[in-house]
């Protein structure tokens, strides 16, 4: 109630937990009536689910003539911070807009913010049942048994939350972890253990095919239905890339925004902590693979920066399985592509107040259980309860475990910090962009009406003018330098047009006409995602 | 008003005047063997027709035949063209969207444009042979043809209607930029001597490399290294409209390859040359995907091409060998094998093995993601000119002497000198955008009904199941055991391996109704040796994962009580059949 009328008073939005899309797109709404002249809000489509997919443009005048980074939260619908990252960077960047130095930023660059990729799937965590889900509102038949929807989750406990069962089997491949009688982890046959459970999620094999949950509503999940690697006919994948009218929305935009250099998205791939390294093979091959040499290199100077403004370590692997936003956006989008969760549960230290003494077995779940009584959450775990299940007539069944998203999503409280420090780091991240210059003018009479013109168009940005894969797409303009003449002017020496695959970070390219006739010209240069600018020459 | 009055005399007119050139008098023609003698709808196959020509005779036909041929449109080109599919079976017997089915389409490349007119053939023939051909009304009867004449209709259009080669443009119309440069469409080909064809352009130029050819100095041919040139070739008809020393590089001729959209294996276009920007961005090719994902029955499928006289399949990229397994390259190859016999001068080939790896092509979705056997034809082959093989001898030229001695050069454009704004004065002259990849007026439907031959074949191998036995063994006890048993008479399984892989079909249905009580339900594996598995679930409709093409498959049940038993099959590729005992 305090928390409350202190809000109130401060006429902030101060909410006690995430937002469902309501919340979302009345913020959103928000700021785009807040700051008219820099937020600019426009819904791309609608899901099957009827829920709006929007698109923040962040910048100021020509937007589009800006150098830009697109911004993509909700990736996975599980993932409610990823949202929270994307409308709270929208939020904190606005705010701090009366400061010359975002000012100065919104002049030179404009940020695409697509707040929520899976809205459909999200609004799950605000349901009457709660459950981990990443699939939108399209019917799916998962298992492809020709039949949709027909083995979902089944609350058998009765706590609105789905979380964990387990069978004692003398076949079972989980054991209970030595530190923590709570947590199951799997056994180690090699090391000759036996183990004693079977795991499954919460649920009855409601179709009786020997399967649990195999097929719940819940049907195609964004970060799975990219055009790379897509994993056509897996479970949320689709059965083709693309499928989706939201994947689709985000793809159409995209392919159009030619200025946009770099897409930075919120979900569980990662190669913000660590970078994605160069391998020549994976490189070289016909449907390349893995990053080519200078955008590794560019991936390593930016993970550099983003541990150093975001202080964040410790970050868990993450393996990127195809169909995903994180390699759309280098290999089919061609532009520099990041990712990052955000947050992750912090590596525990044994509390010695309470004689607890560090792991002898690592295991996500164990380290997330002692995190959170360190920190005083509670009611995130259900303790083990025996049930009668029908599909297990005669053995010892229980339901408990962890609560579904706590392992990937901050209590909300701490969200605030994590968006302050992304927002930071997506600032800085534009101060390297690419940004083209014309220097070193020089004009030479060569005869009464015959001039030399001769300039260095160079890139003073920290970034290339386009990745080095980025300079073979199709649908990315390339760094023009021309000249415009005008009245009789005629270019005699020298090409009038120039395309250029790129200009490196501080790299040069040096050019120069022959002109005949008298007045004014000019010399023009640059791309769209590095800027263009122009120069007059007096002939 | 007056003008109205006008309009319908105008059209009354035509209406009396079609009719009278439309149906010859029963006694004034003579039936040749294998065509209608006298059709309702009176095409004129040596000729191709636009969008709107097209959608006249699909009009025509469903109008004549309504209980045989129903039009729809499945969708609209970019610039709002329909996408006409003219659906052909006997709507009078059986449930039209559970007979299996076969897709026809043509000129996904827009110059290659005669896909539509065989396709269009096929429709007109089934219906207008209807009538006195038994096969084709058994045909008919159990098979469904859903053929759509062009999905590219408005390039087809542009084709046709604006200055080309024979090459443009392969692509739709949406616009692209293709140098990068942030203009779009600056530098397109420039018809010079107005004339609706973009030949080629010459200079005459003593240390050029070339010369005429003495045997017909129409014809160019390369000097040899000893000898003195007379010309040089400048390239494709046009300017440098832009400035920027470049000719026609940026032009709406070719913005994308509209079968390097489909959705499996699909790759970005710095891989595969002309893809879009994901699969099914080119809203034709999203609307042929739409309507096949909703006709499960489609069993079978054909594209045309042109040209080079091929019956291919895919895969089109490498990486897919291991996604074409043995039991359907076996079905491929006996219907292929036919076609090559059907269609003399066309040669059944594998497209990554034999052509290119083309990644995102329409067949390999067909196969791949749906499970429908798919062939592409490409049609028009120059062993059609004189019936006999290319020679390598580049004296012979027979483009050249078939041009002049069966078209009577009308297929050239003789040289012509211009003054070009950039090249100063040259010629231009070459072959016409109709020669070369289309057929000749009358070789058209000779080569349309050949290949028509090659796809009512193909359609002929999609399953047919019959219930070829219902048996009823005593067990003792009041029990009895029912065995029934499913065959599949043609060539195609029910599930092509790809499909029976990735479950991309349900499994096929064999229901059992009786008025006794169903205890239990088996697939029999092996009848002799007594070997089946039981599905608990759900007894009385058996869930097999595939009929197998000239094969069959036995399911059981044991009842309680008995008496008559009526067995269903359902199967979504495989149609549905019913018999009792």
């Amino acid at each position: 109630m305090i928390t409350t009328l202190l809000c109130w008073i401060a006429g902030t939005i101060c909410a006690q937990d995430y937002s469902n899309a309501t919340q979302q797109a009345s913020r959103l709404d928000a700021l785009a009536k807040a700051y008219p002249q820099m937020a600019s809000l426009k819904s791309l489509t609608k899901t099957n689910g009827g829920k709006d997919i929007w698109v923040l443009t962040i910048g100021t005048g020509k937007t589009e003539t800006k150098p830009a980074i697109a911004v993509i939260g909700g990736v996975e619908g599980n993932h409610l911070l990823g949202a929270e990252l994307a409308i709270g960077f929208a939020e904190q960047l606005l705010k701090g807009s009366n400061t010359d130095s975002i000012r100065a930023l919104l002049n030179r660059t404009t940020y695409y913010v697509f707040p929520n990729m899976s809205p459909d799937a999200m609004e799950q965590y605000f349901g009457k049942l709660r459950y981990d889900r990443t699939g939108n509102a399209t019917t799916t038949d998962e298992d492809r048994d020709g039949k949709a929807d027909e083995d979902g989750w089944d609350d058998l406990d009765g706590n609105a939350k789905i979380s964990f069962m387990r069978v004692e089997s003398v076949t079972g491949d989980y054991k209970v972890h030595p530190d923590d009688a709570r947590v199951l982890v799997k056994a180690d046959i090699s090391k000759g253990e036996k183990g004693k459970y079977k795991l499954f999620s919460e649920g009855a094999d409601n179709d009786k095919d020997g399967q649990f949950n195999e097929d719940a509503e819940g049907g195609i999940a964004f970060n799975k239905n990219l055009t790379y690697i897509h994993k056509t006919f897996a479970a949320g994948a689709g059965d083709y890339p693309a499928s989706e009218k939201e994947t689709r929305a985000l793809l159409d935009f995209l392919y159009d925004a030619f200025n946009v250099y770099a897409v930075v998205s919120f979900g569980s791939n990662n190669n913000l902590s660590t970078p994605l390294t160069y391998n020549p093979q994976a490189a070289a091959q016909r449907i390349v693979a893995g990053l080519l040499e200078p955008d590794a290199k560019v991936n390593g100077m930016v993970s550099e920066l983003y541990n150093k403004v975001t202080g964040t370590k410790d970050a868990p692997r993450s393996n990127v399985t195809g169909g995903d936003v994180l390699s759309w956006g280098y290999f089919h989008y061609g532009r520099y592509s990041f990712s990052t969760p955000g947050w992750w549960v912090p590596k525990t230290k044994p509390d010695t107040t309470k004689k607890e003494k560090a792991f002898t077995l690592e295991d996500p779940t164990a380290n997330y259980l002692r995190w959170a009584s360190q920190q005083g959450i509670a009611n995130t775990f259900t303790e083990w309860k025996t049930i009668q299940h029908p599909d297990f007539p005669g053995q010892k069944v229980e339901v408990g475990g962890v609560d579904p998203y706590v392992l990937n999503n901050p209590p909300y409280k701490m969200a605030d910090d994590v968006v302050k420090k992304h927002t930071a780091f997506l600032v800085k991240l534009a101060s390297h962009q690419a940004e083209i210059d014309i220097v070193n003018l020089k004009t030479e009479k060569l005869a009464n009406g015959l001039t030399r013109i001769s300039v260095d168009v160079v890139n003073k940005g920290g970034l290339s003018t386009h990745s080095k894969l980025g300079e073979r797409s199709y649908f990315i303009k390339k760094v023009k330098v021309a000249v415009q003449t005008s009245g009789k002017q005629e270019v005699v020496g020298g090409r009038k047009i120039n395309l250029l695959n790129s200009i490196e970070a501080n790299g040069a390219s040096s050019f120069s006409w022959v002109v005949k006739g008298t007045g004014k010209l000019v010399v023009e240069a640059g791309c769209p995602t590095a800027g263009t600018k122009t120069i007059e020459v007096n002939l | 008003m007056k003008q109205f009055t006008l309009k319908i005399i105008a059209s009354i007119l035509v209406l009396a005047s079609g009719m009278s050139v439309q149906a010859q008098l029963p006694d004034q023609v003579f039936k040749a063997a294998g065509s209608p003698v006298n059709p309702k709808v009176t095409v004129t196959w040596n000729r191709y027709y636009d969008h709107a020509g097209i959608s006249e005779i699909c009009k025509k036909i469903a109008a004549a035949y309504p209980e045989l041929a129903k039009l729809q449109s499945i969708g609209k080109s970019f610039e709002g063209r329909d996408l006409w599919c003219l659906t052909i079976t006997d709507f009078k017997k059986g449930n039209v969207d559970k007979k299996p089915g076969m897709y026809i389409d043509g000129n996904i490349h827009s110059n290659e444009i005669q896909g539509a007119e065989f396709a269009l053939y096929t429709a007109w023939y089934l219906t207008e042979s209807f009538g006195d051909t038994k096969f084709i009304q058994e045909l008919l009867e159990d098979k469904v043809f859903y053929i759509v004449p062009t999905i590219n209709p408005d390039a087809r259009d542009s084709y046709m209607h604006k200055p080309n080669t024979a090459s443009s443009p392969r692509s739709g119309v949406i616009p692209v930029d293709n140098d990068g440069d942030g203009l779009v469409n600056e530098d397109n080909y420039d018809d010079l001597n107005k004339d609706g064809h973009i030949t080629m352009m010459r200079r005459k130029n003593p240390n050029g490399r070339w010369k005429l050819d003495p045997k017909d100095p129409r014809s160019m041919v390369q000097v040899g290294p000893d000898e003195k040139g007379e010309y040089e070739i400048l390239g494709i008809e046009g300017i440098d409209n832009d400035g920027d020393g470049r000719v026609n590089e940026d032009g709406y001729t070719f913005e994308y390859d509209p079968n390097r959209d489909w959705g499996w294996g699909w790759q970005p276009n710095y891989i595969q040359n002309g893809a879009y920007k994901y699969p099914f961005s080119l809203p034709e090719n999203r609307a042929v995907m739409e309507f096949v994902v909703k006709h499960p029955n489609i069993a079978a499928a054909q594209s045309f091409h042109n040209s080079g006289g091929m019956i291919l399949r895919g895969p089109g990229g490498q990486e897919d060998i291991g996604t074409y397994n043995q039991q359907d390259i076996a079905v491929y190859d006996a219907i292929a094998k036919k076609g090559e016999e059907l269609i003399p001068g066309y040669k059944y080939l594998v497209v990554y093995k034999d052509l290119y790896s083309a990644y995102g092509g329409e067949l390999d979705w067909f196969y791949a993601g749906r499970g429908i056997y798919t062939y592409s034809n490409e049609l028009w082959t120059p062993f059609l000119m004189f019936m006999k093989e290319g020679s390598r001898d580049p004296s012979e030229n027979p483009a050249f002497s078939f041009d002049r001695y069966l078209l009577f050069q009308d297929a050239f454009v003789p040289w012509k000198e211009y003054d070009h704004p950039q090249y100063g004065k040259i010629e231009v002259g070459g072959m016409k955008k109709n020669y070369g990849r289309a057929h000749p007026g009358f070789l058209l439907e000779s080569d349309a009904h050949r290949n028509m031959a090659f796809s009512i074949y193909h359609c002929f191998h999609t399953p047919k199941l019959e219930v070829s036995e219902i048996t009823e063994k005593d067990l003792g006890d009041g029990l009895k055991e029912v065995t029934a048993v499913i065959t599949n008479t043609r060539l195609m399984p029910t599930h092509s391996s790809q499909d029976a892989k990735n479950k991309i079909e349900r499994p096929d249905y064999i229901s059992l109704t009786t008025t006794g009580k169903i205890l239990s339900g088996m697939h029999v594996e092996n009848r002799d040796l007594n070997l089946s598995v039981e599905q608990e679930q759900n007894p009385q409709t058996i869930e097999v994962p595939n009929i197998p093409g000239l094969g069959s498959v036995t399911v059981k049940w044991i009842v309680q009580g008995g008496g008559k038993y009526t067995v269903s099959v359902d199967s979504k590729k495989g149609g549905t059949v019913t018999a009792s005992k």
